[in-house]
């Protein structure tokens, strides 16, 4: 999740020295213009060059727009994950009281809902792989599912906008 | 203006940073390696013009803490702030900090300046060798002759400077002067409110990485 606001950015960053890179660009080319035109006068070349000109002005102004509606888009997706990460561990929070898990199984089902497996868990808690199997049947009949999809499927149901409840 | 949303403060956006960096480079070169009045030290300058046409229209078009609007220059927000300083209060500032943004608009006016002097002594940049300019502008002669003659170099361009363009010589001179004051200024400031209110300061505004 924050990769990508991450990549984001870096995207944002890389449009930003096309930007800058292109405002050089076009100094040179207006100055140049500006003596130019003080040499000769106006003719057809020169139109066309400042027109050349004008165009790398207007991608300048359309390059920055285009890195704020980035950096816009960065900062929405960041808050919107913020909101939401926030919004679901005050949900798990909650259920979890609600089934009146223990500790222990409290642990186990945070880690079945980040999407770990028996082994896994089993792995990172130092137990035996029965007895997070016992602990996860425990917390599964607490919480009336009978199998790790149906639990993490719970709190996914209730994320989802209510009128489209199946 | 004085909430940042996260947690961890926000760095300045990339268009600002490399803005900040590439001027702050551009006046290095032209104040210490390249030789005045030279077509570099000129080529240099219409690099930052660019540069900071470009900050400041990302001033009207930017995201919000970085247009003109999140930091209007305001004696009194800038007096508010050094009271604030001397309680000891920390507040922080989605944008630059109200004695931040009175530098801001002092170091943008001495760059305006020394570009238009600038701009008005070079005339258009020296890239044919003078032939063009020969008609026009006859600071830009001396200052290829002066190239391309490469030896002697600080007194014949003071001559050149001072015999043609005396005055406009002058504001250039004095407004680069003034600058670098205010260069020292603006770092003695990101000491203190590094100090004061922490790394973030710097990191900030650092060009690369988190």
């Amino acid at each position: 999740m924050t990769t990508r606001a991450r990549s984001i950015e870096r995207k944002a960053t890389g449009i930003s020295i096309l930007v800058a890179l292109q405002a050089l660009a076009c100094a040179f080319f207006l100055t140049d213009l500006v003596g130019d035109i003080a040499a000769e006068g106006i003719g057809a070349h020169l139109i066309i060059e400042g027109m050349a000109a004008i165009a790398l002005l207007i991608a300048v102004v359309l390059g920055a727009l285009q890195v704020r509606s980035l950096i816009a888009a960065a900062r929405r997706d960041e808050t919107a994950v913020a909101v939401a990460q926030g919004a679901l561990a005050e949900l798990i929070r909650l259920r979890f009281a609600e089934w009146q898990l223990t500790a222990a199984e409290a642990d186990v089902a945070l880690f079945a809902l980040k999407g770990c497996d028996i082994g896994e868990i089993a792995a990172m808690r130092g137990s035996a792989a029965g007895t997070v199997r016992a602990q996860l049947a425990r917390v599964y009949a607490k919480a009336s599912v009978d199998s790790h999809a149906g639990l993490i499927a719970l709190f996914v149901e209730e994320l989802i906008l209510p009128q489209e409840r199946c | 203006m004085n909430q940042t949303t996260s947690p961890a403060r926000r760095r300045w956006d990339p268009i600002v940073r490399i803005t900040h960096w590439s001027i702050a480079l551009a006046v290095l070169a032209n104040a210490v390696f390249t030789e005045e009045g030279s077509g570099l030290h000129i080529w240099v300058g219409y690099g930052l013009a660019a540069i900071l046409g470009l900050r400041l229209l990302w001033g009207l078009v930017g995201p919000t803490e970085a247009r003109f609007a999140a930091f209007w220059p305001s004696p009194r927000k800038a007096i508010a702030h050094l009271r604030e300083i001397r309680a000891g209060e920390v507040t922080h500032h989605a944008s630059h900090n109200p004695l931040g943004a009175l530098m801001v608009y002092a170091i943008w006016a001495c760059l305006l300046t020394i570009i238009a002097t600038g701009i008005a002594m070079a005339g258009a940049p020296p890239w044919t060798g003078g032939e063009r300019e020969t008609e026009h502008h006859d600071t830009v002669i001396a200052a290829q002759n002066h190239q391309e003659e490469g030896e002697e170099e600080g007194h014949e361009s003071e001559e050149g400077e001072d015999g043609e363009e005396g005055p406009l010589g002058e504001i250039h001179e004095t407004a680069a002067n003034l600058l670098y004051l205010l260069i020292l200024l603006h770092l003695a400031g990101v000491i203190f409110e590094t100090r004061r209110s922490g790394k973030q300061v710097l990191l900030a505004m650092a060009p690369l990485g988190r």
